[in-house]
């Protein structure tokens, strides 16, 4: 999409990519590269060193590598929905527990309520959009900064998950639920392919709708969108509500892999997507958020994980290594892009 | 080393008045050179700025004024050529460094923090301490004070900065200027956002800093105050020195071709301007704070220019016909039908458009596309169908192409960075959003502020195309000139009302100015 540009130019202003590298002396090409392709670069390298470092080649097949696609897509797909909120210039901190909420009520409903599997996912995942919407309500209308209100959501969304289960996990669980994470379809598990069409379907959103042009105006500049004609509110709720939802989808999704319904299964879920979205946003584009650097992100956290729990490294540095490539990737692209543009 | 400096700073005393125009230069500029991926910004340029004296730098957009300035001001590094103080050489390697040597400069965007104070804001940056590290708040208020006096504020050093007017804050900033004791200040276009009564205030306070021996550079697209205001005028065009001159050597024609490199034509004027049906019918609108009573009508195909001082009314009135701010009584009519806009959003989809004043904090997309920011406001012409909402990107952006040939736009690169373009060529960005869809009203709020002498007549080309293919337009401007060059009827505004309406040749530089004045000089 970016090589149909090259059109006539009398003004003599540079403006496709390829003179805007030749003008720049080399070491600035550099720091433009870094800033863009230093966390694909890390990646590269990291899977270059597990590779050779893991014994057996126990890294590199592809039964491995499946499992780390696997293991990301659960993550990938809430940090999707945070991602739309972050591009129209808000914040969602409840997601993690609209998660564990979804969990936990679409587990109960078949076991409790006796609904029927497919009905229960339904009703679980129209909760979770609700509660999305519920935030974007607090934050357009109410006009409470999304910080402070998505945490109160959240919070009260917490309370509901321990009522509705009262404290014990809901374990009774039909088969065919396991079946949505544990089946596989054309050889690949099922999550990876939910997760291909989640995110594809999020990204022809953001890029390719109208839809998706009024969030990038409306996180671009608030006040400018809304003198263009935009229904700044309502591009904010939707973007809530794609939150929600996809947040609703990784909590059924986990609750089908974990077999139960547990009140704080999926908490943890909310730093993981911030990781991602950020580590994204250091990927490919100056520092704005969007899908494919998201996805990315959530990979290189995992491919890290993985690689160093197969050279049997403690635990504690995992986590070292995942908060220290967090603040490390975006450090280097902000100051590289700093550099690049004096 | 930064107590140093600032303890030297804080204690020495004002620069004695002493009136001395000297012909030496203070500070001089030699072949300076910079390029920006491979286009000249500066050519060796070489100039000189002389204490006691405002230098004015004028020259369309882009022709390089702003590059000297940030030159000067240590923000961008040049390529080649030197810069001295008093005959020796200085490196500005940051503008930390400009500070020292007695360089101040003021930008058009006002950097004040709102919530502090006066006082606080000029101190900001130069707060002397006490041997204990507390702010030495009695000998900044003394000092303080004593730049108070001679910039002759009326307003008070405790003040909330956020409670000022444009004019008032651009005065904290010049005191700001001046408690560092600044040697040069450089001002951007420091009257583009005011009124004229504001604006003579300007001119005012700087030739009280020239009397001071302090040299101003003075960067300004109004070429009157230019030729009125300034010793020395230094022409730029396309990153050029063109023309240096001095005051009286030079007539505002002559000024005009030198920037432009050659003769712009005047738009004719129809005197003999049929009235479509009226298009909109504002009826005894009234607002909560200001607005009273205001009716009119514009008519199809005509340029309704709505003049007055800052704060008359003439915002909030677009804001209300638009659906941003809401009346507390009185009725609007587009087309015959009474409006009940609730948002913007509304006055859209009925078909007005809207120019907003601020262009960078209103209007544009910077880190967007032209292509995005052109088609923003009518997405829905792009899409595939109702029933699947998918954008066709190459008819959108050739959609965008069109729109932006049409305005004049000088690239024909829709992916471009609208943030890359001139001041000038945002502006037809922004005015190309709302040609596409042909609005029936479109509301200008100073259409060309900001904006050099060749972008500006081509914006007032397409505004009368735009009127002669139907739409009806109004025109906000706080510069009479432009409201004598465009329009076909002109309303005065002053304090929330309409207080005369100037038709075909009563349109003059004369009657606006003089009505817009009428009811503050009672």
């Amino acid at each position: 999409m970016t090589t149909q540009h090259v059109l006539a130019n009398p003004g003599g202003v540079p403006t496709t990519k390829r003179s805007r590298y030749a003008s720049m002396s080399r070491s600035k090409v550099a720091l433009v590269l870094l800033s863009k392709y230093g966390t694909l670069l890390a990646m590269a390298l990291m899977l270059l060193i597990f590779g050779f470092a893991v014994p057996n080649g126990a890294f590199f097949n592809s039964d491995n590598l499946i499992n780390i696609i696997n293991q990301s897509s659960l993550t990938a797909i809430i940090a999707s929905g945070l991602t739309i909120v972050l591009v129209v210039g808000e914040f969602d901190l409840s997601i993690g527990y609209v998660a564990s909420l979804a969990g936990v009520l679409v587990t109960g409903l078949v076991a409790k309520q006796g609904l029927p599997l497919v009905l229960s996912i339904i009703v679980t995942l129209l909760i979770g959009t609700g509660i999305g919407t519920v935030n974007g309500l607090v934050v357009t209308k109410a006009r409470v900064n999304a910080v402070v209100a998505t945490l109160g959501v959240g919070t009260v969304v917490v309370g509901m998950s321990y009522g509705y289960t009262a404290g014990s996990p809901i374990v009774q669980v039909p088969d065919s639920f396991f079946q949505l994470t544990l089946g596989k379809t054309l050889g690949l598990p099922n999550p990876i392919w939910l997760m291909i069409i989640i995110l594809f379907l999020l990204w022809v959103i953001l890029n390719r709708t109208p839809l998706g042009q009024r969030i990038q105006a409306v996180g671009g500049n608030l006040h400018a969108a809304r003198l263009a004609g935009i229904r700044t509110d309502r591009v904010k709720i939707t973007t809530f509500a794609i939150a929600g939802l996809c947040a609703a989808i990784t909590g059924v999704l986990l609750s089908s892999l974990l077999g139960s319904g547990t009140a704080a299964a999926a908490d943890s879920y909310l730093m993981d997507s911030f990781a991602a979205v950020f580590l994204g946003s250091a990927t490919l584009r100056d520092g704005e958020f969007h899908i494919v650097g998201t996805l990315i992100g959530v990979l290189i956290v995992n491919v890290g994980f993985n690689g160093l729990s197969q050279l049997g490294t403690p635990v504690f540095w995992q986590y070292v290594f995942k908060g220290g490539i967090l603040v490390i990737a975006v450090a280097l692209s902000t100051v590289a892009r700093r550099y690049a543009k004096t | 080393m930064e107590v140093d400096s600032l303890e030297s700073v804080s204690h020495r005393p004002l620069a004695t008045p002493s009136r001395t125009s000297s012909q030496t230069p203070w500070l001089e500029v030699r072949d300076l050179a910079k390029q920006f991926g491979g286009v000249a910004a500066l050519k060796d340029v070489s100039l000189s700025i002389r204490r006691g004296a405002v230098h004015g730098l004028v020259g369309a957009n882009g022709a390089g004024k702003s590059t000297l300035i940030r030159c000067l001001a240590g923000v961008i590094a040049p390529d080649s050529g030197q810069i001295l103080i008093e005959n020796r050489e200085v490196k500005i390697l940051d503008p930390h460094a400009a500070t020292d040597l007695g360089l101040a400069f003021i930008h058009q965007e006002v950097s004040l923090v709102p919530s502090f104070n006066v006082l606080r804001n000029m101190a900001i940056g130069i707060e002397p301490e006490t041997h204990f590290g507390i702010i030495d708040w009695r000998s900044t208020r003394r000092r303080a004070e004593q730049v108070h006096e001679r910039l002759g504020m009326h307003f008070s050093l405790n003040a909330r900065t956020d409670e000022l007017s444009t004019a008032e804050q651009w005065l904290v900033l010049i005191g700001r200027a001046l408690m560092r004791d600044a040697v040069m200040i450089a001002m951007d276009e420091p009257t583009a956002s005011l009124s004229a009564v504001e604006a003579e205030r300007v001119h005012a306070v700087v030739r009280d800093l020239r009397n001071d021996n302090v040299a101003v550079v003075y960067v300004s697209h109004r070429l009157d105050e230019v030729l009125d205001l300034c010793d020395d005028i230094t022409v730029f065009r396309d990153g050029a020195c063109v023309l240096t001159t001095t005051r009286g050597n030079i007539t505002k024609p002559e000024l005009v071709r030198a920037i432009v490199g050659g003769d712009i034509e005047r738009l004719p004027k129809d005197d003999a301007h049929a009235h479509g049906p009226v298009v909109l019918d504002v009826r005894d609108v009234s607002d909560r704070k200001l607005l009273r009573n205001v009716s009119f009508q514009v008519h199809e195909g005509e340029v309704l220019g709505l003049a007055g001082l800052v704060g008359s009314g003439r915002t909030e009135l677009a804001n209300i016909i638009y659906g941003e701010a809401k009346a507390t009584s009185g009725e609007i009519y587009l087309d015959g039908k009474k409006t009940h806009f609730r948002s913007a959003a509304a006055g859209v989809a009925a078909g007005i458009g809207l120019v907003p004043e601020e262009r960078r904090s209103q209007a544009v997309f910077l880190d967007r596309s032209i292509g995005f920011n052109i088609t923003i406001a009518s997405l829905g012409a792009s899409i595939v169908s109702r029933m699947l909402p998918l954008l066709k990107r190459r008819h959108s952006n050739s959609r965008a192409l069109k729109s932006a040939q049409q305005v004049g736009v000088n690239t024909t690169d829709m992916n471009m960075l609208t943030g890359s373009l001139s001041g000038g060529n945002q502006q037809k960005v922004v005015i190309a959003r709302w040609i596409t869809e042909k609005p029936k009203l479109l509301i200008l709020d100073e259409p060309s502020r900001g904006v050099d002498v060749g972008a500006r007549n081509e914006i007032h080309r397409v505004i009368r195309e735009l009127a002669a293919q139907g739409t009806a337009v109004i025109a906000i401007s706080s510069d009479s000139d432009e409201l004598v060059d465009l329009c076909d009827r002109v309303l005065v505004m002053s304090e929330g009302k309409i207080t005369a309406e100037l038709i075909g040749s009563k349109i003059t530089l004369e009657n606006i100015v003089s009505m817009s004045f009428n009811r503050k000089v009672d």
